[in-house]
C-alpha cells in the first residue's frame, strides 16, 4: 500500500509514529510452548466469521414461532449460498468452542493466569460463559425437535437451583414454559445482546494482554530466551494459522452440513436418541450420576449446586493459587487443571458414545 | 470543613447526598429495566375442556395427547380399558414423556427415565410420579382438571 498523498493527510492531522512504534515495539517470547499464544487468535478469527456469518443469516431468518423453521429451510435450498453460510456459521460455532477450550485448558497448565493477569482470564472466562449461551439460543433458533428438548432441560435445569432458579427460568423462557416467547427472547440474545456484550468485553481482554504482554511459562521465566517483534515475524505467522483453520472450516462446512430435525411440536416426546451439543454432555453425565433424591433432598439441586461450585472454583483459581502468584512453582494446581481436563473429555467421551 | 455542633463535614454531608442520588437513579433505573425484562407469567391451567368424541373411541393400550397450556397432557387408556389422564411431561428436567406400548410403561427420552402404567417412576432419574389429573364428563365435554381443583364452567 503506498499512497504518499493520504500518508501525507493523514499525518498532518494524527500522530502515526505512535502506533509504528507499537507495533514495532510488540515482542513476543519464543519457547516451547509458544504455540499456545495462537490458540487465542485463532478464537478471534472464528469470532469475527460467527459475526460476519451471523449479519448475513439475519437478513432472511424470520424469528416467529411459526416461520422460524421455514425460514432456515428456505435459506438452506432456495437463497444463493445460503447452504455454506448457515453450515459456516454451524461449524463456526463449534470450532470457536473448541479452541475456547483449548485455550483455556492452555491457559490453566501454563499457569498464563497467574499474578498479575487475574483480569485477563475473568474476562476469557466470562467470554467463554457467553459462548456457550450463544451456542444455546443459537440452536433453538432452528425450532426443531432437539433444540426444543435441550432447552427445556437446560433452562429447567437452571430452575433447579436453589431460590434464584424460578427467576432465572422464567427470565430466560419468557413465560411458564419453552414458547414463542422464548424464542423471540433468545432471537434478542443471540442477535443483540450477548454479541455487543463479547464485543466489548473482547476488546477489553485484547486491551489487557496488551498492557500485560505475553506471560512466560514459569519453569521458563528464569532461562534467557528469544523474542520476536509481533509485527511483522508473528502476525504472519497468525495469518497463515488463520489461513489453515479457515480451510479446515469451510471443508467442513462443504462436506459435513449440519441437519436440521423435525419442526418441534410443544405435544410431541423428543426423538429416541436426543442428545444436546457436545459441549453439554459433560454436563448431562454429571447429572445422571445423580439419583432422583438423596437423604430426601432433590438430588437435581444437589447435582446443579456441586457443577455450579465446581465451575466457581475453576473460575476463581487465579486467586486461590498463592504459590504461582509469588512465581514458585505449583504442581497441586497442575494436577488440580489436569483433573479438571480429563474430567471434561472422559464425560464428553462417555456421554458422546452412550 | 466542619462546624462546631455537626455530626459530618460538609465534604462528607455532600457525597453522602450525591452519592445517594446516583444509588437512587441508578437503582431506580436497574428496577425499571428489570421490570420490563421479566415476563408477565401465565399461569398453569387448573383445567381443559375437551371435546369428549375425540377421545371416547381411542384404542387400549395408546394414549392421545391433548395441550396443557403451553405443554401436553396425556389421555390414557390401559390394557383394562380404564381410563387416566396424566401431564406428559416427565418430572425430572421436563421433557415430554412418550407411552411405550410394548413395556406398558411411559418413558423419558432425554435421560432414560420409566414411569409404570399408573404414572409411578420406576427406573432413571426422575424424582416423582407423573402428575395424574381428574377426569369429568358433562354432556359432551371432557373436563381434564388439577386435582383439587373446583372446575367452573363459564356459562355458555
Amino acid at each position: 500500500m503506498n499512497c504518499p498523498r493520504l500518508k501525507d493527510w493523514l499525518e498532518e492531522r494524527y500522530d502515526l509514529n505512535a502506533i509504528k512504534e507499537l507495533a514495532k515495539g510488540k515482542l513476543i517470547p519464543e519457547h516451547r510452548w509458544d504455540l499456545w499464544y495462537y490458540t487465542g487468535g485463532i478464537t478471534m478469527f472464528l469470532f469475527i466469521i460467527q459475526f460476519v456469518t451471523g449479519m448475513l443469516l439475519s437478513l432472511y431468518y424470520v424469528p416467529h414461532i411459526d416461520f422460524a423453521h421455514k425460514s432456515i429451510i428456505e435459506i438452506v435450498t432456495k437463497l444463493n449460498m445460503g447452504w455454506f453460510f448457515r453450515s459456516l456459521h454451524h461449524w463456526g460455532a463449534q470450532l470457536s468452542i473448541v479452541f475456547l477450550f483449548i485455550h483455556l485448558f492452555g491457559t490453566l497448565l501454563t499457569k498464563a493466569y497467574r499474578k498479575p493477569r487475574e483480569l485477563v482470564w475473568v474476562t476469557g472466562f466470562i467470554l467463554l460463559g457467553l459462548s456457550i449461551f450463544f451456542g444455546l439460543s443459537g440452536y433453538l433458533l432452528l425450532w426443531d425437535e432437539r433444540a426444543f428438548a435441550a432447552v427445556r432441560v437446560a433452562t429447567g435445569g437452571a430452575g433447579a437451583f436453589p431460590f434464584i432458579g424460578w427467576f432465572i427460568k422464567a427470565f430466560l423462557r419468557g413465560s411458564m414454559d419453552v414458547t414463542g416467547d422464548t424464542l423471540v427472547r433468545f432471537y434478542a440474545f443471540h442477535v443483540a445482546i450477548l454479541p455487543l456484550i463479547t464485543l466489548g468485553l473482547v476488546g477489553l481482554h485484547l486491551i489487557l494482554v496488551q498492557a500485560h504482554g505475553m506471560s512466560v511459562p514459569l519453569s521458563l521465566e528464569k532461562e534467557k530466551r528469544r523474542e520476536a517483534p509481533f509485527f511483522p515475524n508473528v502476525f504472519y505467522k497468525d495469518l497463515a494459522v488463520w489461513l489453515v483453520v479457515a480451510g479446515v472450516l469451510a471443508t467442513l462446512a462443504v462436506f459435513f452440513p449440519p441437519e436440521i430435525g423435525a419442526k418441534a411440536d410443544p405435544l410431541a416426546p423428543p426423538p429416541e436418541d436426543v442428545k444436546p451439543e457436545w459441549y453439554f454432555l459433560f454436563l448431562l453425565q454429571t447429572l445422571k450420576l445423580f439419583p432422583g433424591s438423596i437423604l430426601g433432598l432433590n438430588g437435581e439441586t444437589i447435582a446443579i449446586l456441586l457443577v455450579s461450585g465446581a465451575i466457581l472454583f475453576f473460575f476463581l483459581i487465579p486467586f486461590f493459587d498463592r504459590k504461582s502468584s509469588r512465581g514458585e512453582k505449583s504442581p497441586v494446581f497442575t494436577w488440580i487443571g489436569v483433573i479438571y481436563l480429563l474430567y471434561f473429555l472422559t464425560m464428553t467421551l462417555v456421554g458422546f458414545l452412550s | 470543613m466542619k462546624l462546631k455542633y455537626s455530626l459530618v463535614t460538609r465534604r462528607t454531608f455532600l457525597n453522602t447526598l450525591f452519592g445517594g442520588w446516583l444509588f437512587a437513579f441508578f437503582s431506580g433505573t436497574f428496577y425499571a429495566l428489570m421490570r420490563f425484562a421479566f415476563p408477565t407469567l401465565g399461569k398453569e391451567p387448573d383445567f381443559v375442556v375437551l371435546n369428549k368424541k375425540d377421545f371416547t373411541d381411542l384404542a387400549n393400550n395408546s394414549i392421545k395427547r391433548f395441550p396443557w397450556g403451553g405443554t401436553v397432557g396425556l389421555y390414557f387408556t390401559k390394557t383394562d380399558g380404564s381410563v387416566l389422564a396424566l401431564k406428559g411431561v416427565c418430572t425430572h428436567m421436563e421433557c415430554n414423556v412418550d407411552y411405550k406400548p410394548a413395556e406398558k410403561k411411559f418413558y423419558c427420552a432425554c435421560h432414560q427415565g420409566w414411569f409404570d402404567e399408573n404414572g409411578r417412576n420406576v427406573a432413571g432419574p426422575p424424582p416423582k410420579p407423573l402428575e395424574v389429573f381428574v377426569i369429568t364428563e358433562e354432556g359432551e365435554k371432557l373436563i381434564i382438571a388439577k386435582k383439587g381443583v373446583k372446575v367452573e364452567l363459564p356459562k355458555a
